[in-house]
Formats: structure tokens, sequence, C-alpha cells
């Protein structure tokens, strides 16, 4: 009898655990992107000084910016737009950057965000939150400075 | 004027040594001057005439594709920066790792982390060549050109030789460059001896670029 009882509760226990660490897989396997926007922003910098910081000293730079997951800092970039354009997804790309800096932070918005750079002009000082995906540097082979990218961006009204 | 003093540097140098006695201390400044001043304007012209041979790419597209019994996979990545040089064929493209965007989070993060593609140490990927069959494209004529380009294609840090076909296709002062080409992960260090991602990841992967081009 009680042998009985103690097999019915390790078969309960052997299939709740399994169904936990099915659920689990499932989660991390099905687990949604994040959404950058509803993030807590990491640092509030200008397109100037975050350039800055890459060109002075890249690998300090990839450190503090760049995770290793590739869910890398959260920014509020300010910054003069100095170009807007679209890219092959139909996404809106701001670039901000300031007449005298040799490069500039590159930022992408989604096509959720897209409508918030209809209003903008190039001159405009704007702050734009995104996620890092690389920094500035100056490329030999392309003969240019490579600009700071910003992903998922939408325009944050101060 | 100064095209004038282009066509025959003499005459300056003249003027200046009927001012000056040849072997006075001035006059041989003078002469450093203006040799000086001829090779600034010579140097100026030469990279005035390479930057008109530069094509800038800030409008791209790059897919990965992997393909297994178990699962397909693609990522997505549209910020990668590209140079075209159309009086030597130099091509250059810098592609930001961290901007590949998959549909799962999870085969992002694993794409990023260490054991893949280690993205914080190795932020970008990038292929440096030349298109060895320049002759065979005519950059001022629309058109649609098969091109050749040979060089080295370095990811996580690791470069190898490369030689792949692709087309270039000019409408107007918009040049686009398009290439489908097999990259094997083994050769750049990514392996996979068992698990889920020998069986679920491709040994080798498909990459597809696709880059819009405009005169800088």
């Amino acid at each position: 009898m009680k042998r009985k009882k103690i097999i019915r509760v390790l078969i309960v226990l052997v299939v709740a655990g399994a169904l936990i660490g099915v659920g689990a897989g499932l989660y991390m396997f099905f687990m949604p992107q994040r959404n950058v926007q509803n993030l807590p922003v990491d640092f509030q910098v200008t397109a100037s000084d975050l350039t800055e910081e890459f060109l002075n000293d890249i690998t300090r730079a990839n450190q503090k910016y760049l995770s290793a997951d590739g869910e890398s800092k959260i920014l509020e970039v300010t910054g003069k737009v100095a170009r807007i354009s679209e890219n092959f997804n139909g996404e809106k790309v701001v670039l901000l950057k300031d007449d005298d800096d040799k490069a500039g932070v590159s930022a992408t918005f989604t096509h959720d965000t897209n409508q918030a750079v209809n209003e903008l002009e190039p001159g405009d000082v704007v702050t734009i939150k995104g996620v890092i995906r690389s920094g500035a540097y100056y490329d030999q082979d392309l003969d240019m400075f490579v600009n700071v990218t910003v992903e998922k961006s939408d325009i944050i009204n101060l | 004027m100064k095209s004038k003093s282009l066509r025959n540097p003499g005459n300056y140098g003249n003027f200046f040594l009927r001012v000056m006695p040849v072997n006075s201390y001035y006059g041989t400044l003078l002469r450093s001057i203006n040799i000086l001043v001829v090779l600034i304007v010579f140097s100026g012209l030469y990279a005035s005439a390479q930057d008109d041979a530069r094509l800038v790419s800030e409008k791209s597209h790059i897919r990965f594709f992997s393909s297994t019994p178990a699962e397909d996979i693609e990522a997505h990545n549209y910020s990668a920066t590209s140079t075209i040089n159309t009086g030597n064929g130099n091509v250059a493209f810098s592609v930001p790792m961290q901007g590949f965007e998959f549909d799962k989070r999870l085969m992002q993060r694993h794409f990023n982390q260490e054991r893949f593609l280690d993205t914080q140490q190795f932020p970008t990927a990038r292929l440096v060549g030349t298109i060895t069959n320049l002759d065979a494209i005519d950059f001022s004529s629309n058109g649609k050109y098969d091109a050749i380009i040979e060089g080295e294609l370095t990811i996580k840090g690791v470069t190898n030789k490369i030689s792949e076909k692709g087309t270039v296709t000019v409408n107007g002062n918009r040049v686009t460059a398009e290439s489908v080409f097999d990259v094997t992960l083994a050769d750049y260090g990514v392996e996979f001896t068992s698990g889920r991602p020998a069986s679920n990841i491709a040994g080798t992967i498909e990459v597809t670029v696709h880059a819009e081009y405009q005169p800088q």
C-alpha cells in the first residue's frame, strides 16, 4: 500500500518536472524579441560624445556598449539631423551628425515608429532612443569613417 | 590663373627668380615653396580624381540562410557600409554583426555568443577585395554586368581568401551590386560537433548581398 503511494507521488513529480521543463524550453524557444522602446535607458549621450568615445578607444567602447549576447545597451542619443533616408526593409534611417564631426550615429527606425520621422528635417536637433549595434571607427579599406549604428529607434520628446 | 600656372609651372618659378637672385637664401626658399605649391595643387587634383571614382553604399541587405532537414534559419542585416572604387576595382564591406536579426530571440542570442560569432569581441565582419574583370564593367553606361571579386573575408577575426561572382547594375547615377555565395562556418572557427546546433545549423551558410551605391 505504502509502496504504491510512493510510486504515485514519484510519477506525479516526474510528469510535473517534465511539463515544467518542456514549458521552459518552449518559452525560451518562442521568447519574443525585446521591445527596445519599453526598456530602461542605459546611457544618455550626445552623438558627438558617443562617436568620440569609439574613435578614441574602440575596444573599451565596445566593452562598455556591446553585450556578449547581442542584446546591447539602450541609448538616448541627442544630435543634429544630417540626413534622412530609408533602408531596403522600408525603415527610416536618420543620421545624427554635427557638421564638424568625423562620424555620426545612424539610427534605424521600425515599421511602427517610421511615422515619427515624417516631421523631421535636416538641421533639427532631436533625441532618439534605440539599441546600439556597432561603434564608429575609421576604416582604411573603405577609406571613410563608419557611423555608430543604432536600431529599433524612436524619437523621444523631452 | 590656376590652370595657366599648372600648364607651365616653370613660369611661376621664373617670376620669383627674376625678383630674387638664384643663389640667395630667399631664392632657394622661394624655389622650394614653388615646387611645394605645384605638388600640393597636383595632389589635390589627384585626390579629387580618386574621389570621383568612388561609390559609397549605406543602403544594403545581407541575408544569412541556413538549411538543414531539422529547420531553415535566416537572418537579415540592413546596416552594412560598402565602397567600390571604379578606378581600380577595389571593393570593401563592413558589416555590423549585431545587426543580424532573427525571427527568434533565442537564436539571435546564440548567434552573438562567444562560441558562435562572439560579436562583442568581433563586432564587424569585413570583405576586402578587387573586381578582377573591371574592364568588362562600364560604370558610365546603363546595363547589367557580371563581376568577379577576389579578396579576403574576415569573420570572427579569421580571414580567408575568397573568389565570388556577382552582378553590377548601372542605372544612371545609381549602381547596385548583388551576389550570392556560400560561407563554410568551420573556416571561421564556428564549428558544432554535437547537440542541437550540429543538427539544426548547416555547416555551409548561403549569404546574399544586395547593396545600392551613390557616387561620393
